[in-house]
């Protein structure tokens, strides 16, 4: 090679380096200005210069490092980063709703961020720095973050009973265990109940083959023009127990051939004497006197009947036994007066109490339901259903067991159906790759996945044999809540170390009493140490709280003196020695430990005592505001003209001095009542008597309160 | 000698794009109607109309409808209200006319201590006792979300910054 070419070379070969070099220049600059451009190092920046534009930049800044920030409890394998970007979680400052996200403050909650971290509830992925990986689902993780609607599902996690602060999921689980899901899944915290959906064993004595078809058909015979129903005022849609399922009309015709030969134990029919007969059924007043007798007995407050008014169809009465508004053109009137008088002897799991029926009363309100509860255009619809075949029960027999009828419904010799559906325990932790979608044009996310599988089965799975429900939308909101908030067994001892384990109410009722109570079904409204219903008092202090006497006689009668109240405690016509078991038991039993009788005698109040009692009741306290004595005054308190014949007089001192001590969500105000006060007040309270029974006050509707506008 | 230019020209910048442009920037939160929709009470004079609630007015609304609506509403969960028995008849908790003029800290103050503290009617229970302040706030707060007509909160306005 000549000299001069090689000079030449070299010159090339220099550019090229040169060039090189800077291109190698460049790429080392990049990779600085990308580390500086990195997305929560602009958050960071960004947080900077925004506190410094407010007053409390100190206070803001205090905690700031230009650094990743994390939570790490490694007792809980949980690194969260998330405060790196939102920076401002903890400055009370920041709670206005100007301040930009993501550094708002976190709205006060009972927990500690610190010391729980973030992802605990809201789910995502902790340990990433992008926006997109901490709140999305990726390829690599795929639980994005939880929804704020349904952020209540985390709280009950592991909370496993329900708090206050988390209506909507008490309402979903509520819901899941109305609605009988239980029936085919296993819910972590939904117990099987002893009876679901009731017992078919007997169908065929009760209802004819026409009803049963009805029924499959559509569950649902009370509607208004727009399809809904309304509960107690309010207005809902109201579901019946028993979904609808996806039948074809000959699986109609079999499962109604099959129910309508069920008559494994025959009902004992009962002659109503002759002589309540040829009274009672020429005089014109039966039908009425039967409304009368129904209406006295309190029969709503368990069931209800549509009304309508105006055009406008209502349900009035309660939701804890079927609605009546067409029984009459439902079961067979032998039936009927045969389930009246004992109910159990039918179905044994019933919560209808048995009542003591005079002949009289029996007649009276039977002829009622059979002849005013009645629509004759009830079985319009259904064709002519003749004696069933024996294919056709043959083929009932088979949907019956295919379609899990067996999993809520009993038959004498038919094996119950369990876990009929998927296990539901876990659905809450499942990612959504582990679900599937179909064809549905849905976001493959869980919620949406949750949502769409319960308004409509088929449109996930065209092999669904979940039952169609419907649903307004506040309560597909809380079952979901309900579903996510199940996310099955903790992943680590230190997560199981945080559930708080329902709390297991359990009562049994001993001796002479237990056969009364059991009777009544007492615990069908009333709570005894947190085992029962809520929709009446709690009973659990009951014998702290009233007079014996006043409890025989109420018993004996129960009367109210709320015009306000719709569900009211049923009038069994108990019998003095019923009423005397039930009143001795209660007395003695159920008592708070912090009341002493003993400790308050009635004997030292004196009329003076008394005088000053009136006065801080009317004057300093203004109690009248809420409490009623003598006619004037609030209804919002329990009515007082009876203070004295019913409350004890330690109960009285005990509930001045600390209300919620004694039943924790009273909406009584706790006062600072002096000692002195408090024994004028008891003393005053102690000389109103009456000849008529105060009732406590409608608390079990305040559940009612939430989702419903106040205003007019 | 121009060719070359020109593949070193694109050789920079195909490394430039390699190393920078091509991966995916996070985009802005996309609206989301489940993390829209909070919780909500409907507007007491307007039902079609539904007013969204944060963490701390529905909190709020929770306590207000267990404690407070059996005499500052004119319907309640149990039928009719007692608001009417009162003289001085008290106000509707919607009321901003009445309401919106109180500060925060007066409307804590009444409802912790009671109203014969604040001068006004014995009738209004003191419930500092039976609530803690946190609860009492967050009916404040509850209040002022469905005042009508609206709420404006005192002091500057809230600050024009964006984090973007």
């Amino acid at each position: 090679m000549p000299a001069e070419e090689m000079g030449k070379v070299t010159d090339r070969m220099r550019f090229v380096f040169a060039v090189s070099s800077l291109i190698f220049l460049a790429v080392l600059a990049i990779s600085p200005f990308k580390d500086y451009r990195r997305e929560w190092k602009q958050y960071k920046r960004s947080y900077l210069r925004f506190a410094q534009g407010r007053p409390d930049t100190k206070r803001l800044t205090a905690d700031y490092s230009p650094d990743i920030d994390q939570i790490w409890l490694p007792g809980m394998n949980l690194v969260d980063r998330c405060t790196t970007c939102h920076q401002g979680i903890t400055q009370a400052s920041l709670a206005d709703k100007s301040v930009p996200e993501p550094f708002r403050v976190h709205p006060p909650i009972p927990h500690n961020v610190r010391e729980w971290g973030c992802t605990i509830c809201h789910r995502g992925q902790g340990p990433a720095t992008e926006v997109a990986e901490a709140h999305e689902s990726t390829l690599a993780w795929e639980q994005p973050v939880l929804p704020t609607h349904f952020i209540q599902a985390s709280c009950g996690t592991c909370h496993q009973s329900d708090l206050p602060q988390t209506p909507q999921l008490a309402r979903g689980r509520q819901l899941l265990a109305e609605l009988n899901c239980q029936g085919c899944h296993k819910m972590q915290g939904i117990d099987r109940p002893a009876m679901l959906g009731p017992d078919l064993s007997s169908i065929g004595t009760k209802v004819s083959r026409e009803w049963i078809y009805k029924w499959l058909k559509e569950p649902r015979t009370i509607v208004d023009k727009d399809g809904n129903v309304t509960v107690n005022g309010y207005e809902t849609q109201e579901e019946p127990r028993m979904p609808k399922f996806r039948l074809t009309e000959t699986e109609i015709r079999a499962l109604t051939a099959f129910l309508s030969v069920q008559k494994a134990r025959p009902f004992a029919p009962y002659k109503i004497s002759p002589a309540v007969v040829a009274t009672w059924s020429k005089n014109p007043e039966l039908i009425s006197q039967g409304e009368l007798r129904f209406r006295q007995m309190f029969c709503s407050t368990c069931h209800s009947l549509a009304v309508t008014r105006a055009g406008e169809t209502k349900l009035i009465g309660g939701d804890i036994a079927p609605e009546l508004t067409k029984v009459g053109s439902k079961v067979n009137p032998g039936w009927l007066i045969a389930w009246l008088r004992d109910p159990q002897a039918y179905l044994p799991h019933t919560r209808m109490p048995r009542y003591g029926w005079s002949d009289e009363d029996l007649y009276k309100v039977t002829q009622y339901v059979t002849t005013k509860l009645v629509d004759s255009d009830l079985l319009s619809g259904v064709p002519k259903l003749d004696a069933p075949a024996d294919a056709e029960i043959q083929l009932g027999h088979r949907l019956f067991a295919e379609k899990g009828c067996a999993s809520c419904h009993v038959i004498e010799g038919l094996n119950p159906q369990k876990d009929f559906g998927p296990d539901l325990s876990a659905l809450g932790g499942k990612n959504a790759s582990e679900l599937e979608f179909g064809t549905a044009k849905i976001p493959h996310n869980l919620v949406s996945y949750i949502q769409a599988k319960l308004e409509d089965p088929v449109s996930v799975n065209p092999a669904a044999r979940m039952p169609q429900y419907t649903w307004n939308q506040a309560d597909l909101d809380a079952v979901t809540t309900a579903l996510l908030s199940m996310k099955g067994a903790p992943a680590t001892s230190a997560l199981q170390n945080l559930v708080v384990p329902r709390k297991e109410a359990s009562f049994r009722a001993t001796g002479s009493f237990a056969e009364v109570y059991e009777r009544y079904k007492c615990y069908t409204c009333h709570k005894f140490n947190g085992y029962g219903g809520d929709l009446a008092p709690d009973l659990t202090y009951e014998g702290s709280r009233a007079q014996r006497q006043w409890l025989v006689e109420f018993l004996k009668s129960p009367q109210t003196l709320r015009p306000t109240l719709i569900l009211r405690m049923p009038q069994f016509n108990m019998s003095d020695k019923d009423a005397a078991t039930l009143a001795d038991y209660l007395s003695m039993v159920m008592q708070h430990p912090a009341v002493n009788p003993a400790g308050v005698d009635a004997k030292q109040f004196t009329p003076a005592m008394a005088t000053l009692g009136k006065q801080l009741y009317e004057v300093k306290y203004q109690c009248q505001s809420c409490h009623t004595i003598g006619g004037s005054g609030g209804y919002v308190g329990p009515n007082l003209n009876n203070a004295g014949g019913w409350l004890t007089p330690a109960w009285i001192e005990a509930w001045l001095k600390n209300p919620q001590a004694l039943v924790p969500d009273s909406m009584e105000p706790r006062r600072n009542f002096t000692d002195e006060e408090i024994k004028a007040l008891t003393a005053y309270l102690m000389t109103l008597r009456a000849g008529i029974q105060p009732q406590k006050t409608a608390s079990n509707t305040r559940a009612l309160a939430w989702g419903h506008g106040a205003g007019k | 000698m121009r060719t070359h230019n020109f593949a070193i020209a694109a050789l920079v910048a195909a490394a430039i794009c390699g190393v920078t442009g091509c991966r995916k920037h996070a985009e802005t939160a996309k609206s989301d109607p489940l993390l829209a929709a909070y919780d909500s009470e409907p507007d007491w004079n307007d039902s079609a109309k539904m007013i969204p609630l944060s963490y701390q007015q529905a909190q709020g609304k929770r306590v207000f409808y267990q404690y407070c609506v059996w005499c500052h509403a004119d319907a309640t969960p149990a039928g009719p209200s007692n608001r009417s028995n009162l003289t001085p008849v008290p106000p509707l908790l919607n009321d901003g006319a009445t309401l919106n003029a109180e500060s925060d800290e007066y409307l804590q103050n009444i409802i912790t201590l009671g109203g014969s503290a604040m001068g006004k009617s014995a009738m209004m229970p003191p419930y500092g006792r039976a609530l803690s302040a946190e609860e009492i706030r967050s009916v404040i707060a509850f209040t002022r979300a469905i005042a009508q007509p609206p709420y404006q909160p005192p002091g500057r306005p809230g600050s024009q910054y964006s984090a973007k």
